[in-house]
């Protein structure tokens, strides 16, 4: 048996693992004792590597570069040769008729790796000749990243992982750590038993609040209300850090008198809390000698999320739990690659390395290594204005990898209807997925266990990852396929491996620079900054409390809370409120195609719902039942539980049957463009004849696997000689 | 004492990996790609209510009902743990009922014979099913402890529940001292 190592591609948690081959098939994984992971695994972890070897369980891999040369036709396998020659002429095509801002592309945060993603944004940027370039962070930790790139300068989470069990404090607000990063979980769940307190924000009573010594379930929607009302008390009973307030921030008498009217007793009746409890958890907090902020989408989903990460980061701030071990914030990244598209500039503000489109000095430099006259400086387009955009027609064409946001962008209807509108789609992908439904052009990639790279997991760090396998195929990597079409566009490009990628990059971005292949070897990982060869990286920002902002004090910021955007009515009187669950990631064209965790659960997934809500409607567990919002209606299974609060219901977002997103509102943050995933009015009806809905679910599921797997065969049939 | 395999549940966060682990266990090597919904039985079972998230599991009894039920002795103290003689199972199922916890159940499983080198089919037999300890791992251990990735389970023998047990002891010691005082 050959042991292979990598990374697992799930969550940021970045777990090192081998794979186990046997005659050239992933047969099995085992943890590894990797910096962030000591030795242990999840479930996806330890069970989710057979979507490699093509399960077909939810939709087939794909074989063979497939093209219809028009939307009604069916695919037909075409050589690469054919395929590339074909995308180069179209995009050249609609950059020379409607200029190069009517082409967007997106990175992708999963299997491919950063050096995959480096090439990507070089391609849109140095060939295409425009910022379009986004990735998935835009509707998960978009506003992270704009937030803390405000308060403090950096958008990443300011301490390692492994930190966090020896913090004495942990406030979690709006993050899952156990369906989302099992093996953080266990991080807080040793601080606990190394004397932390634990406080835990969140509606529902998820499994770190069973732990917590005091769990606050706020109102869904009053994020912003509570962060304030933490301000207020830290400031009204004296319990921040005036000499730290004094010397590291600015902006605190504007900040106050925004917080003033935020008193505990305000805020209980926009958040529905008892007043001392808000006071109590910020009494812990500020006693604590070091205290660590840790946030997820609860946070973010939200159209105010931006302003609610920069109070959060106030409450790091007035304590002075920033700039040392053990303390600070973090925005815990959910997809195991989010944070390496953001490193490697697949933003349409910035290039790799965070270094900004807008500075002349940093396009002069990276258009003199790229070996183009000039780059542009126009900010480019967001991924959640590309319905807008596509059906107003400034957007002509888009270059999909990785990515599907047919499945898990919020309002679908309108995201098929901005596909519909566009003259030109590719989509560059492992699986044939719903996006891919909608291309022109499908071209089909190495996958995971295919391909090696780095990868960043959430707390900076890069790790590497090797190949396992050999893919079966007419694949390619999805860095070559760019490079391909790179060339064929008129600009050579052409790389022998991931190690040369990463060193172009390397020496592009200062704060990547120190950060080798050798140092990253086996079980190496770096936390960027590390800008000397001989630097370890850094485990913690802000030594010093010097913050990356102009004068280098960090910025005390606080707003009015507002309601969200979508309202309750007779009509829709309940909120929905999209999560993720344990077993499952993502679209879930990966995890849905692993034996072990369709096992655990399947289509048409579930909404849950608290008995007292469940029994009004004449709901009961595990009976199927509609969702309907102002947008959409989908069929799903009612799961009947105390644990969710009344007066809102869940849904993960990764079922194809029992799309949450059709029932989504597209409100956005104004900054970050981050969709209100987390609100939007509903209305659950039971189903009276459920033997009917068990077979409707099945026809609809059987259809849409069908549609997905004749794509593909058929595609196969016509040109044997690619098949 | 037999051996057991207990659940902390201040530990446990409701994931599953436990259950998915224990029926590769025993899935004759069939890997994961042999798992699917229907036939999916894991011998740990996590169960998740309003204020509890745990596994629970078989405890190995030391005077086991499921034993003392069994009408065919079927079910045997064997390496300091209780295990089922498959042979002899009725599936009669009153070890199901018999036991406190919840965790004996009666599967039926294909049941085939070898005769002149073909598989003969021969109906379904019916089977006593619990947690066995992984007895078949040998020196690997339970399956489920091995996974468990917030350490929520342990194997329980003599010598950890001393240490456990060494513990509690003190802890009471000490609190009846702060009373004391
Ligand atoms: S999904 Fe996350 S926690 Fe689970 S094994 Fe993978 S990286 Fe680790
Ligand atoms: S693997 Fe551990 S944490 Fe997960 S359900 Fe089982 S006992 Fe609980
Ligand atoms: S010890 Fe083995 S048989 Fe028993 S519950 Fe754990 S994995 Fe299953």
């Amino acid at each position: 048996m050959e042991k292979h190592m990598a990374v697992c591609p799930y969550c940021g948690t970045g777990c090192k693992l081998n794979l186990l081959v046997e005659g050239g098939k992933v047969v099995g994984a085992e943890p590894l004792n990797g910096v962030t992971n000591e030795g242990e695994l999840c479930l996806k972890g330890y069970f989710g590597y057979d979507f490699i070897n093509d399960t077909k369980l939810l939709t087939p891999r794909l074989r063979n570069p497939m093209l219809r040369r028009s939307r009604d036709a069916a695919f037909e396998a075409v050589s690469w040769d054919e395929a590339i020659q074909y995308a180069a002429k179209k995009l050249g095509e609609i950059k020379a008729k409607y200029g190069p801002d009517s082409i967007m592309t997106t990175g992708s945060s999963r299997g491919t790796g950063n050096e995959t993603n480096y090439v990507m944004q070089k391609f849109t940027r140095a060939v295409l000749g425009t910022n379009n370039v986004d990735n998935c962070a835009r509707v998960c930790h978009g506003p992270s990243v704009a937030g803390l790139q405000v308060t403090l300068g950096n958008g990443a989470m300011s301490n390692s992982i492994p930190e966090i069990e020896h913090t004495k404090c942990v406030l979690v607000f709006g993050y899952n750590v156990a369906d989302s990063h099992p093996v953080i979980a266990k991080r807080i769940i040793k601080a606990k038993e190394r004397g932390a307190k634990i406080i835990v924000c969140d509606p529902r009573k998820i499994e770190t609040a069973r732990l917590a010594d005091l769990w606050l379930p706020l109102n869904n929607g009053s994020n912003m209300a509570l962060v304030n009302a933490f301000a207020n008390v830290l400031i009204n009973e004296g319990l921040y850090n005036k000499e730290y307030v004094a010397s590291h921030t600015e902006g605190f008498d504007e900040y106050k008198k925004i917080v003033d009217k935020y008193t505990p007793e305000y805020a209980a009746a926009i958040t529905g809390l008892p007043a001392d409890d808000i006071r109590e958890a910020m009494r812990i907090y500020a006693a604590a000698p070091s205290a660590t902020i840790l946030w997820g989408m609860g946070v973010t989903q939200w159209s105010q999320g931006v302003d609610v990460v920069k109070g959060l980061s106030g409450l790091a701030l007035l304590t002075g739990n920033l700039g040392r071990p053990n303390v600070g914030v973090g925005p815990v990244r959910g997809q195991n690659n989010v944070q390496g598209s953001c490193d490697m500039g697949v933003l349409p503000t910035e290039f790799p390395g965070y270094q900004k489109v807008t500075d002349p000095e940093i396009r002069e430099k990276f258009a003199k290594a790229w070996g183009v006259d000039s780059l542009p400086g126009e900010i480019g387009y967001r991924l959640t204005d590309v319905p807008h955009l596509a059906e107003t027609g400034k957007l002509k064409a888009m270059y999909v990898m990785g990515e599907d946001p047919a499945q898990t962008e919020p309002d679908l209807t309108q995201v098929r209807k901005g596909f519909e509108a566009m003259e030109f789609v590719i989509v560059q992908d492992i699986f044939m997925t719903k996006t891919a439904m909608f291309a022109d052009l499908i071209l089909p990639a190495t996958s995971w266990g295919e391909h090696e790279g780095v990868f960043s997991a959430a707390d900076r760090s890069f790790q590497r990852f090797t190949k396992a396998v050999d893919a079966k195929g007419d694949v390619k990597h999805d860095w070559e396929i760019i490079s391909l079409l790179a060339t064929a566009m008129g600009y050579p490009m052409h790389y022998n491996n991931t190690k040369e990628i990463w060193d172009e990059l390397r020496e592009l971005c200062p704060i990547f620079y120190g950060v080798t292949y050798e140092k990253m070897e086996g079980l190496g990982a770096v936390p960027w900054p590390c800008r000397d060869l001989d630097s370890a990286g850094s485990k913690y920002l802000y030594e010093g409390n010097v913050f990356q902002r102009p004068g280098g004090k960090g910025l005390l910021f606080a707003t009015e809370w507002r309601p969200p955007q979508d309202q309750l009515t007779e009509e829709f009187p309940l909120i929905l409120c999209t999560v993720r669950e344990v077993g499952h990631y993502s679209c879930r064209s990966m995890t849905g195609n692993c034996a072990a965790l369709q096992t655990l659960a399947d289509e048409p997934g579930y909404v849950t719902i608290n008995p007292k809500d469940a029994k009004a409607l004449g709901i009961r567990d595990q009976e199927l039942v509609w969702v309907s919002s102002r947008r959409g209606k989908v069929i799903t299974r009612a799961s009947v539980t105390d644990r969710t609060n009344k007066g809102a219901v869940y849904m993960t977002y990764q079922w194809w049957i029992g799309a949450c997103n059709e029932l989504t509102i597209h409100a956005v943050d104004p900054i970050a463009k981050t969709p209100e995933y987390k609100y939007a009015a509903v209305r659950v009806e039971a189903i009276a004849d459920q033997i009917w809905a068990e077979n409707y679910v099945q026809q609809e599921y059987a259809k849409l696997k069908g549609g997905l797997s004749n794509a593909v065969t058929g595609a196969a049939k016509k040109a044997p000689a690619y098949a | 004492m037999n051996k057991f395999v207990t659940a902390n549940p201040s530990k446990c966060i409701g994931c599953r990996t436990c259950e998915i682990a224990c029926a590769l266990a025993h899935s004759e090597g069939a890997g994961v790609e042999g798992l699917a919904p229907g036939s999916f039985k894991p011998r740990i079972r996590m169960v998740k209510t309003a204020d509890v998230s745990t596994a629970v599991m078989c405890h190995h009894c030391e005077d086991a009902p499921c034993v003392n039920a069994c009408p065919n002795n079927a079910i045997v103290y064997r390496q300091h743990s209780v295990q089922v003689e498959q042979e002899r199972c009725l599936g009669c199922k009153n070890c199901v009922l018999a036991c406190p916890f919840g965790v004996m159940d009666v599967v039926t499983v294909p049941a085939v014979r070898q005769f002149a080198g073909m598989t003969l089919s021969l109906g379904v037999k019916a089977q006593a099913h619990k947690c066995d300890l992984c007895i078949e791992r040998g020196d690997a251990g339970p399956a489920c402890v091995s996974v468990c990735p917030t350490s929520a389970l342990t194997l329980m023998d003599r010598e950890a529940m001393d240490e456990t047990l060494r513990r509690r002891r003190e802890r009471a010691a000490l609190e009846a001292a702060e009373v004391a005082a």
